[in-house]
């Protein structure tokens, strides 16, 4: 046997061997796992049945004899009148009496739900045309001169009183 | 040549090396066929073994019980709930109380402890359990139940008391978390796993199968119309000292039953021997005259037919004698009364008038398409068979019937009855399984619609106007009639006994339900004001039963809504009547 022919007999030993031991590494787990899982049906098959214990307990006391007889002798509930219900909203607005003379007036409020339409743009009162934004700053209104400007002129009033008056 | 035959003897007397040699190999070839064989043999028992085993677990053995999470849970019996998935009958694991003496199995006593001592401790848990029974049987040294039903916690403190003679063997048990209330509709299960009575009986096959069993069933029956039902039943049948009553809710677009009652009850949580007496069913099982309350469906009858086209048209009201008997009324109701009058004061007069009118054969065929001459459609197995007469009806017959003598059915019948006058015409099977929307059956067309129309119009106006004013529940537009039969016994006609019966329907605008009230053989008390017909008794149960269930049901009370009776009303005087 060669030296050669020795290493693979012993490497192919090896891998038989790691591959046997992984195999069993892998068996006991998966056993760990599927009784885990057994023993956790087990524990869901108590408490169901748990559950459905307390649930007819909780029924059985609370049947409808049962209530029925503290009803009568604790709380003497009885079955709702007609005046109890409303059929529409007619029937609420009918509770309102008309303000007599001398009552305040009913506070009104208004709100907005953010759907308010957009305010309208700022037209020129001269040319009915909407005013640029920059016309609006307040310090470029002092650097415009009175009048000969090209398109829409914003006229400050001020300017236009004080023009008169000269 | 010397020397070799000499060397002959020799080597026969003394082997030599080489031919010792060739005996050994032959003796070590041989030894190793052998232990090749053997191996051989070994392996090929073994081959033989393990297809053998092979095909043992293939062929022969059975497979493995596989308890599943699902199997676990899985009851060994399927549940039954009401149409809103409260339960009304479920399975689950208890245990019993079982005393076994063998368990100890050493010869000696059964008890370590003193049978006394064992008795008062379990007295402690039990204290429904008498102590010198418990003794007695302790010392009896036979092996028996000592308690059916033991729950969980009870059980653990049976452990805690250490004796290996009182075992705790867990068995299904079959709970009613309702106790005996709808015990008619459920009946109960028996010792040997099988149902009975109610619906118990009906769906056993659906209950047990293996498949179908982990789904509860819903029933049509609503627990807590069901619980009001029973409740204003029990209060109306004691505050009259009656000896039962009978109730049905039914719904009258699909003929579901919403609540049935038979009174008095039973609990099938405790089968006993009383129990067993009044297992018997008064809603299905029963037939009686329910007298009366068979006046509307004469009337539908000969709106239908065309015999009564005016209903101001007057009928002479005094008695007339007609095969040797006289028809007369309980009390004078005048000369002539007109078909609302009739109907309102209840006049056996008037209705044998418009039978003779109508003619007995058309009264028949009715009565017959409303399933009067065929036992009740319902799921139950118990269902009586209405005292009907065949053949052709005579005079007397029809005229009776008219007025619903003469003819016995069950109070299921006559709710069917009424669900199909006030409904539109059609008539429906009765039944206890819930019906999805749109699924209700067809039904058979029995009234035309106007027909029903007018006969809403007229019993509102019984109970408006008529008899069945104690009936009235302010917003609920109760509409009914009233019905007081005597009870026939040797002889005739018992004078002192009545079944006195409500049939109701609500809310007239629109009629949604069907509810009959009946009781049996009722009282003059003073809850009744010494009266015993169906006007002082069964009418106040219904007045009280609908508001408790109409909101429950979707009908809510609404004194600005009613049934227009304004054409009506001329025909009619402001005073109402009193009647049967």
């Amino acid at each position: 046997m060669t030296p050669q022919s020795r290493i693979r007999r012993i490497g192919w030993i090896a891998a038989l061997a790691f591959c046997a031991v992984f195999y069993l590494v892998l068996h006991i787990k998966v056993h760990a796992v599927s009784s885990d899982v057994i023993r956790a049906e087990r524990q869901i098959v108590s408490l169901e049945r748990q559950k459905l214990l307390l649930e007819t307990e909780f029924e059985t006391r609370a049947n409808q004899l049962q209530l029925a007889a503290w009803n009568n002798v604790e709380f003497g509930y009885t079955a709702p009148t007609a005046g109890q219900f409303l059929q529409n909203e007619r029937r609420l607005a009918d509770f309102g009496a008309p303000p007599l003379p001398g009552a305040p007036e009913p506070i009104r409020v208004a709100g907005a739900t953010g759907d308010a339409p957009e305010y309208p743009r700022m037209v020129s009162p001269l040319t009915g045309k909407p005013i640029e934004e920059a016309l609006l700053e307040p310090e470029h209104v002092d650097d415009r001169p009175l009048s000969g400007g090209l398109g829409a002129v914003r006229v400050p009033l001020r300017a236009v009183i004080a023009s008169a008056a000269q | 040549m010397n020397a070799f035959a000499d060397s002959v003897p020799v080597s026969v007397l003394a082997p030599t090396g080489r031919v010792r040699l060739a005996d050994v190999r032959r003796r070590a070839l041989l030894t190793a066929q052998l232990r090749v064989l053997v191996i051989g043999l070994i392996f090929f028992a073994l081959t033989v073994a393990a297809l053998f085993r092979i095909a043992w677990l293939g062929l022969v053995e059975p497979p493995p019980q596989a308890r599943s999470m699902a199997d676990a849970l899985l009851p060994p019996r399927g549940e039954i709930t009401d149409r809103n998935g409260v339960p009304l009958a479920r399975a689950f694991p208890a245990y019993a109380l079982w005393f076994n003496p063998e368990a100890m199995d050493d010869g000696g006593t059964p008890l370590v402890r003193p049978a006394e001592e064992v008795a008062a401790e379990l007295n402690a848990i039990f204290p429904d359990l008498d102590k010198a029974w418990l003794t007695r049987r302790l010392t009896s040294g036979k092996s028996g139940y000592l308690r059916r039903r033991v729950l969980p916690e009870e059980a653990n403190r049976v452990y805690a008391i250490g004796e290996l003679a009182l075992e705790l063997p867990s068995e299904t048990d079959r709970q009613y978390p309702q106790g005996a209330m709808a015990a008619h509709v459920l009946g109960y299960v028996d010792e040997n796993g099988k149902g009975q009575v109610g619906m118990e009986s009906a769906l056993n096959d659906r209950l047990i199968d293996p498949a179908r069993r982990g789904d509860p069933v819903a029933l049509s029956v609503d627990a807590r119309v069901q619980g009001a039902l029973e409740d204003e039943l029990r209060r109306g049948m004691l505050s009259v000292d009656a000896v039962g009553a009978a109730g049905i809710v039914l719904d009258v677009d699909t003929g579901e039953v919403l609540a049935l009652a038979s009174l008095p009850g039973f609990d099938p949580n405790k089968i006993d021997a009383q129990g067993q007496s009044n297992m018997f069913n008064r809603v299905t099982n029963q037939v009686y005259e329910l007298g009366s309350t068979f006046k509307p469906l004469t009337v539908a009858a000969a709106i239908d037919a065309g015999t009564i086209t005016d209903l101001s048209r007057r009928y002479l009201a005094l008695p007339f004698p007609i095969g040797g008997f006289t028809i007369k009324d309980s009390h004078p109701l005048g000369s002539s009364l007109n078909t609302p009058e009739m109907l309102i004061h209840s006049s056996n007069v008037v209705t044998a008038r418009i039978v003779d009118d109508l003619s007995a054969a058309r009264l028949k065929k009715t009565m017959a398409d409303l399933g009067m001459n065929e036992r009740p459609y319902i799921e139950l197995p118990a269902r009586g068979f209405p005292i009907w007469a065949s053949g052709d009806w005579p005079r007397l017959r029809a005229m009776t019937v008219g007025y619903g003598h003469g003819i016995a059915v069950t109070p299921l019948h006559l709710a069917s009855a009424y669900a199909a006058m006030v409904n539109g015409g059609i008539w429906r099977p009765a039944t206890l399984m819930k019906v999805e929307p749109g699924q209700a059956n067809r039904g058979r067309r029995v009234f035309k619609t106007s027909t029903s129309a007018r006969m809403n119009q007229l019993l509102r106006m019984i109970v408006v106007y008529g008899t069945g004013r104690k009936a009235e529940a302010p917003g609920f537009r109760i509409g009914g009639k009233t019905g007081s039969a005597e009870k026939p016994g040797a002889g005739g006609y018992k004078r002192t006994s009545l079944v006195s019966t409500f049939a109701a329907a609500f809310p007239m605008d629109r009629p949604r339900y069907v509810v009959i009230a009946m009781l049996d053989e009722p009282k003059g008390t003073a809850a009744s004001s010494y009266q015993r017909t169906a006007a002082w008794n069964a009418a106040p149960i219904v007045g009280r039963l609908v508001p408790r269930i109409g909101p429950l049901l979707g009908v809510f009370p609404d004194e600005g809504r009613d049934i227009d009776l304004t054409d009506l009303k001329p025909l009619v005087g402001d005073t109402g009547g009193s009647g049967e």
